[in-house]
């Protein structure tokens, strides 16, 4: 396959199948399409796959006591967690489930987390249990003492989702998949020969079309629907804890669901340990306007703030560090949910459009459940339109051992094989320029800073990029042959250092 | 793996660890090796071009590069071994280190004495969890000077600055001659934490205004920064939002203070100071293990690099003496740990034996506020030992205060050494 066709296009392309977006939804579509022989292409408006809704979340994978009895929400997350094991083995993505606990502070949201437990039942989630005070300590350690009770899930997890989303995306490319980056949709219409998808890199089209557009995928389906949608992003800030608190905490902990004044509820704050060793802790929820504005807010991050100041204590971690570690805040970030006003996924072929589905308002726990959405609906439609297997389709993407995670003995080993290896560009995470070369030359390559920060880990640490910014600057710099000032945080013009400095008699 | 014997290993090959390694090599210690991460010694030195460095050490007026050079010249001279392009992946109590680089791979190495001098850090945009988006042009003073005096590079022409310390006042002047515009400079506090030759120099000879009690409370621009929010901050210097006003940039230039960088102490179990984020250290300036010492800015955050060169001669000395058994290790230990009363942060050493070590020892520490005609002191209970007067004292320069041993008189096992600014 050629390697070099991802960033660029013009003209009229046919493809048998386009997905719109890459996030969770359209990586998970995209990678069950490559099982079949096909020629898909996927459209996303970023500089990179992933580059929206699924790049900033809580990395958790829900168990599916808390989605309603009966919605899409409960049915997919349930069968999407347990697909869980084997798609992160397959990807060589880290998976740990964790479990997950909901505890209590009053006797009122111990009944809340009753109708949780049956909730959870109905839902069919594998050993959801009501702990007391008791129990709760022998399964999550010692909460404080305002802390009646708990719901304990050990089927919730954790993962880390751009890294995810980018092994599906990288695993659906090996498989035969083109990657449109850049590219827009700016229009869509429905022709004999099929969907003509008009985009800032012209003209797709295509007999079958996946709408993964995550916060846009209201504007894809109103193209082409009389059945308008309505998607509403909804904002939350988190806040990210130094890798310094690893191994600290072992749960995700959940404080009981608060209900919202227009009428349901939200799962509230949440403390979640990474499976990188960083700690996020988030988030508020607000409704906002603009659907790609991932700006923090000050309300937002104060709200976080100030309730990990207040509740540090009811979290076991508070044993050994009793108050918030202030100081070991790295850094914050901000995400959207694609919330539907219909308040449940909308999953399918859209009534009075043939061949054009929906993978729409996948918010929470929709990294969780797509998968297993994507399983479900590219099986359906390979059954309408008798796809042909793919036979050369290999589910396994391998990627080699992180330089962080080796022993000695396995370091000197991958140094014989790569001096690069020898040369630590991150000091924070650990990360060589053998890893950022491999991000640079990965089958959907990572040209800016934050692409190789996403497939690396490479300025995630306490130190923010302090260090290791302008080298891997130079480094993307030497490998592509992209002058310096040319190079870009995020694509577009964020050009990190746009000028030289002024030759003398210049000025 | 194989190791191999040291007597002293250094960590870090800025203005620290080539000043102590001159001083223990001085003090008869030859096999001594270097790890240096980047491919050149001298560390931030290396791109600080302005003058003002060396006045107290060499009586001269140079660059941060001929300091450097200074130190460089005096290394090459002797054959203390120099291995760069080398991290120190890990340390242990044992004094076992791993090391890595590209040239030579995964080595290991048994040293008689460590000492510690990795510097420091700045601190980032996330920790101050500044709010906004996330675009190009934030970045820290150190990379900005890195990208401009290293590389070549300007990051910006209209830039914005938060902090006027020392870096962010020098960075100001600097944008200023390579042709960009410095807007202004916001400083949280109601003065600046700079040197008062940097005020004059950087910012008020170039026409740069210093906003003082001014914070960043927001930041704009979707790929490259558009502008930033700034608000005028109370008295306990929370942001008071009705003044935020926008203003018009493309660069948020941060200068917003330094960590010691630590990581590998921390791994090692080396006990951390809270206040200063270096390691707890006695007169000599030895860790809580033994024979691992720590000096310059990982010890303690310094005002010039004079001062790091200095302290780091004590390390690389007393390193030496441990090694050679010179430590009078019969005598029982006598310590006294020091504290931080009113006005002063950080005080440097956390403990003094009195039974060993030379017999002056150097309090290093910091105002915490302003003062005006003041007295520093050093007491024990109502005690005092030792005082100085001061006509004035600010954060952002170092106080310091000489004690002699034979002063401290008898105290109980609990007493401490409680070093204050009076006004």
């Amino acid at each position: 396959m050629d390697r070099n066709i991802l960033f660029f296009k013009t003209g009229v392309s046919m493809y048998d199948a386009i997905v719109i977006g890459s996030g969770v939804s359209g990586a998970s579509v995209a990678r069950e399409l490559s099982r079949y022989k096909l020629k898909i292409a996927v459209l996303e408006k970023g500089d990179d796959v992933c580059s929206g809704t699924s790049k900033g979340n809580s990395a958790v994978v829900h168990s599916g006591y808390d989605a309603r009895y009966g919605t899409n929400k409960a049915h997919y997350n349930v069968i999407g967690n347990a697909m869980y094991d084997n798609l992160c083995h397959e990807l060589s993505v880290p998976f740990v489930r964790n479990g997950t606990i909901t505890y209590a502070l009053s006797e009122e949201e111990v009944e809340k987390l009753q109708e949780l437990t049956e909730n959870a039942k109905k839902n069919k989630v594998p050993g959801v249990k009501l702990l007391n005070r008791k129990e709760l300590e022998e399964v999550g350690g010692d909460f404080g003492a305002e802390v009646c009770g708990g719901l304990w899930a050990p089927t919730g997890g954790v993962v880390c989702p751009y890294n995810l989303v980018i092994a599906m995306c990288e695993n659906a490319a090996e498989n035969g998949v083109e990657f449109f980056l850049n590219t827009e949709v700016n229009h869509i219409e429905k022709e004999a020969i099929g969907y003509s998808i008009k985009t800032n890199r012209g003209e797709f089209i295509s007999k079958i079309v996946f709408n993964c557009a995550g916060t846009h995928a209201d504007e894809m389906n109103n193209f082409v629907s009389s059945e308008k949608l309505k998607i509403i992003p909804r904002k939350g800030n988190y806040l990210i804890l130094d890798r310094k608190l690893s191994g600290k905490v072992k749960n995700t902990i959940f404080q009981a669901p608060k209900k919202l004044p227009g009428g349901g509820h939200t799962k509230g704050m949440v403390m979640v340990p990474t499976v990188d060793g960083t700690i996020i802790l988030g988030c508020d929820s607000t409704d906002v306007d603009d659907k790609d504005d991932v700006s923090t807010t000050r309300e937002g991050i104060e709200a976080v703030y100030q309730y990990f100041s207040e509740n540090w204590k009811n979290f076991p971690v508070s044993r050994e560090i009793p108050e918030f570690p202030k100081k070991m805040i790295i850094s914050s970030y901000a995400g959207l949910r694609a919330h539907s006003v219909t308040d449940d996924f909308i999953i399918g072929e859209v009534k009075d459009a043939e061949g054009f589905f929906n993978m729409a308002g996948i918010e929470s726990p929709g990294l969780t459940a797509a998968p297993a959405i994507a399983a479900e609906l590219v099986s359906e439609v390979s059954k309408k339109y008798i796809f042909e297997i793919n036979p050369a389709f290999n589910p396994l993407r391998k990627i080699p051992k992180q330089f962080r995670d080796m022993n000695d003995e396995e370091r000197i080993k991958a140094l014989e094989r790569d001096k690069n290896y020898g040369k630590i560009i991150c000091r924070c995470e650990e990360v060589t320029k053998a890893e950022i070369l491999q991000a640079i030359n990965s089958i959907i390559p990572a040209k800016s800073v934050n692409a190789i920060k996403m497939r690396t880990r490479a300025g995630m640490g306490r130190c923010q990029g302090g260090y290791c910014g302008p080298e891997i600057v130079s480094i993307i710099s030497e490998e592509t042959g992209i002058p310096i000032t040319e190079i870009t945080l995020s694509g577009e013009d964020s050009f990190i250092v746009p000028y030289e400095t002024c030759i003398p008699g210049e000025i | 793996m194989i190791m191999t014997d040291v007597d002293i290993a250094i960590v870090g090959g800025g203005c620290a660890g080539m000043s102590a390694a001159l001083s223990a090599y001085g003090h008869g210690i030859r096999n001594i090796v270097i790890f240096e991460r980047n491919s050149y010694l001298g560390g931030v030195l290396k791109q600080c071009i302005h003058n003002g460095f060396g006045i107290h050490k060499f009586r001269e007026d140079l660059t941060g590069t001929q300091y450097a050079a200074k130190l460089i010249d005096d290394i090459v001279k002797t054959d203390i071994c120099i291995k760069t392009d080398t991290i120190v992946l890990n340390i242990t109590e044992e004094k076992e280190i791993v090391a890595v680089s590209s040239k030579e791979g995964i080595t290991g190495y048994r040293a008689k004495s460590i000492i510690l001098a990795m510097g420091c850090r700045e601190r980032s945009r996330g920790e101050l969890m500044i709010p906004g988006s996330r675009p190009a042009g934030v970045l820290t003073a150190g990379v900005a000077q890195r990208y401009m005096n290293i590389e070549g590079y300007l990051v910006g022409k209209k830039v914005f600055i938060l902090g006027s310390g020392d870096i962010g006042l020098i960075m100001a002047r600097q944008f200023v001659l390579e042709g960009a515009e410095v807007v202004a400079i916001a400083e949280v506090m109601p003065y600046s934490g700079g040197l008062a030759r940097n005020i004059v120099q950087c910012a008020e000879d170039f026409g740069i205004p210093i906003y003082y009690n001014t914070t960043v409370t927001g930041i704009v621009g979707k790929k490259r920064v558009e502008g930033v929010f700034i608000s005028d901050v109370d008295e306990n210097r929370k942001p008071v939002l009705s003044t935020e006003r926008f203003v018009d940039c493309d660069t948020l230039m941060l200068s917003v203070g330094l960590i010691p960088e630590n990581e590998i102490a921390f791994k090692a179990g080396i006990k951390l100071s809270e206040k200063t984020g270096g390691p707890i250290v006695d007169d000599m300036l030895q860790t809580d293990i033994d024979g691992i010492f720590s000096c310059g800015n990982c010890l303690h955050v310094h005002d010039l690099v004079d001062f790091v060169s200095i302290e780091s001669e004590v390390a690389g000395k007393n390193s030496a003496m441990y090694i050679l058994d010179k430590i009078k290790k019969d005598k029982k230990p006598l310590v006294i740990e020091t504290n931080d009363g009113e006005g002063v942060s950080g005080t440097v050493p956390h403990r003094i034996d009195l039974n060993k070590g030379e017999e002056e020892v150097t309090l290093m520490f910091r105002p915490n506020s302003k003062f005006r005609s003041c007295t520093a002191t050093a007491r024990i209970n109502d005690r005092i030992i030792s005082s100085k007067k001061m006509p004035v004292a600010v954060p952002g320069e170092m106080c310091e205060l000489k004690i002699n041993k034979n002063d401290f008189g008898p105290f109980e096992k609990n007493d401490k050494l409680t070093v204050e600014i009076i006004p």
